[in-house]
């Protein structure tokens, strides 16, 4: 590969760091401040049993935050880029699984307000292209030729 | 795989499993300490979500809400947006949005005042403006206002008269 196609990815792997590091973060900051209302979102999801809601409200924004975080510092980058795909393969899945049995529900995604518009396709446009980011990020760290994160 | 890729997959998920350690203790110590936390493990039951302070059940059985309507022995009230009004609601159902409450609620209040019994609905069956806005009313001093759980949605199903547009038309 040449330097200057090196220096492009380069580029591209910060570009993508900070964008998706960023969605995580403001993602992160209405859930934990508002953990009542996110509770609310995630049971109407009606996915997760009874019992597992408040907890899953509770930790989940503290991972995207903690990921997000890592992911604009650069620090425990593999870890991070780990678990922000599995966060978005879930959040997608989910997204997904809901318009396909026609439940109406909030997104929960950015903003915990119950009144919000429920999620539609366009979320699910919006969530794909976050998904490629974070693919763009696996390749990058994983599957690199010279990935320079060194396990030492 | 090459020793070093492989090297780098072990490492992600070491640090991937810290994450997800150092996030459960952050997020259940703030949870604990902080004031508005929620309990670990919450009553999600319909007897909770669809109660008031006093712990009374606040829900409406649809064939109840029917007869009523029926009758002419209620008022309806539409906690959606006014868009979602104006697109289609129940026959004579007054439109107060739960998220302009406090814009709409001295226009509307008159006309709820009437003695009737209230019913407030939504749309799906997790929608919660209509419990929220159900509270709301009884804090406003109404007697008994009740919720019609996926209301608007029950209504269409079953066929029951709606009407679209401003409801200055159906007065």
């Amino acid at each position: 590969m040449s330097g200057q196609k090196k220096q492009l990815l380069s580029f591209l792997f910060f570009c993508a760091r900070f964008f998706l590091g960023g969605v995580f973060v403001y993602a992160s900051y209405g859930k934990i401040l508002h953990p009542d209302a996110f509770s609310e979102a995630v049971f109407n999801y009606q996915i997760l049993p009874d019992h597992l809601v408040n907890l899953t409200a509770i930790i989940l924004p503290w991972l995207e935050l903690m990921a997000g975080l890592c992911l604009i510092i650069g620090w425990w980058i593999p870890g991070a880029v780990v678990i922000v795909n599995t966060l978005m393969i879930i959040f997608f899945s989910a997204l997904l699984f809901n318009l396909a049995r026609g439940l109406d529900v909030q997104c929960g995604c950015f903003s915990t307000d119950a009144s919000e518009e429920a999620a539609t396709r366009l979320t699910l446009l919006r969530d794909s292209f976050f998904l490629v980011v974070a693919f763009f990020l696996v390749y990058r760290v994983f599957f690199f030729k010279k990935a320079r994160f060194s396990a030492d | 795989m090459s020793e070093h890729k492989k090297k780098i997959w072990i490492q992600a998920f070491r640090q991937a499993a810290l994450f997800i350690l150092v996030s459960v203790i952050a997020a259940l110590a703030v949870n604990q300490f902080r004031p508005g936390g929620i309990s670990i493990i919450g009553d999600w039951s319909a007897e909770a979500r669809f109660s008031d302070a006093d712990g009374d059940l606040m829900i409406v059985s649809f064939k109840e809400a029917r007869e009523l309507f029926i009758n002419q022995q209620v008022i309806f009230i539409d906690a959606r947006s006014e868009k979602q009004y104006l697109e289609g609601h129940i026959q004579g159902a007054v439109s107060l949005p739960w998220q302009r409450v406090d814009d709409y609620f001295i226009e509307v209040a008159d006309r709820l005042d009437t003695g009737k019994p209230i019913i407030t609905y939504c749309d799906g069956e997790t929608c919660d403006l209509s419990h929220e806005l159900a509270i709301f009313l009884k804090e406003m001093g109404f007697q008994n206002p009740r919720v019609l759980v996926n209301g608007w949605s029950l209504w269409l199903q079953a066929g029951l008269p709606i009407s679209t547009g401003s409801d200055t038309d159906e007065r």
